[in-house]
């Protein structure tokens, strides 16, 4: 099935404290990699939780996040977290999305973030070990 | 009056005696932050500290740096005192660990919210800070931006009871300096 024609894709270039962010309309992927510690973390992932709210509305097809984020400060946490509660919403009432997070093996401290996020949802949510660059 | 040039012999030796990685001194910006980050993850990798001995230091560095930003900024609109636009920061060795601290001028008024927070901080056990977190997490954004998330973190994050003190400067202004051991 095709995307969302409609939708515009969102892509904003990383820097040194905000990840590169990708999100595909027709392919329905949202991928963020790089590390999230921005000057004013709600201004950055306005426009992304914007985002994932108008492809949920307007397109029927699955939505998945990926993220390759080694670090996250705590208003960027708290930013992820609203996006996962919406993407939670959406699989409460049936949409297929899901979370695949990858995180480096060699950094327990990475994963251990990952999986506090999982915790506290129930949409399908893989955390892969990967180094960096893989 | 003249001032005496800067004796470097005397601050070098309190940065070795003090086993100073890095210090910074002066206003903090969004670039400073972004530019010390990576100068402390070189270090530390260098040091061949764990992946996630450097995650901790780093995160701690970074709630820290954006704690000493934010206040900051908010005090510089005030000219009557000299340097409360100035943050000073400084990582070093404890041993086999790490010490991020970090200090800068506050409002005498704001001195008892922050320390029963911090002393809060400082009686709970780790499963209580992550509860705390948790439930801080679906709390609603603090009035100056931040969520209120970072002295938990930073608690979270140390190895040791955080410590801190308010130095008495004046009758308004009291220097805040805080040491996280990771």
């Amino acid at each position: 099935m095709k995307g969302a024609p409609f939708m515009n894709d969102l892509i904003i270039p990383g820097s040194v404290s905000s990840p590169t962010v990708r999100l595909d309309a027709a392919r329905g992927t949202m991928e963020l990699s790089g590390e999230s510690y921005p000057q004013n973390a709600f201004d950055f992932f306005a426009p992304i939780i914007d985002w994932a709210r108008q492809f949920l509305r307007e397109s029927p097809s699955p939505l998945t996040l990926e993220l390759r984020v080694s670090y996250l400060n705590t208003s960027s946490t708290k930013c992820v977290i609203d996006l996962l509660d919406l993407l939670e919403g959406a699989h409460k009432i049936g949409r297929r999305v899901q979370v695949v997070w990858y995180c480096d093996p060699e950094n327990e401290r990475a994963r251990e973030a990952a999986e506090e996020f999982r915790e506290d949802v129930t949409l399908p949510f893989e955390i892969r070990m990967e180094g960096p660059g893989q | 009056m003249e001032k005496a040039a800067l004796d470097l012999y005397s601050l070098r030796r309190s940065f070795m005696d003090g086993e100073v990685l890095i210090c910074f001194n002066g206003p903090f910006s969004h670039s400073i932050i972004e530019e010390i980050g990576i100068a402390v993850k070189r270090y530390l990798e260098t040091e061949t500290a764990s992946r996630s001995a450097v995650s901790d230091v780093f995160a701690v560095f970074v709630e820290l740096a954006q704690n000493v930003q934010s206040y900051t900024g908010r005090l510089k609109e005030r000219k009557d005192e000299p340097g409360a636009d100035a943050g000073t920061l400084a990582i070093g060795r404890r041993g086999d660990s790490y010490a991020v601290s970090a200090g800068n001028m506050m409002d005498h008024s704001d001195v008892v919210g922050l320390s029963e927070r911090l002393e809060t901080l400082r009686n709970m056990d780790k499963p209580g800070l992550k509860a705390l977190y948790k439930e801080t997490l679906r709390g609603p954004r603090l009035p100056d931006g931040g969520a209120g998330l970072g002295l938990i973190d930073v608690a979270r994050r140390a190895s040791q009871p955080l410590s801190w003190s308010f130095r008495e400067i004046d009758d308004r202004y009291r220097f805040f300096s805080l040491s996280v051991i990771i």
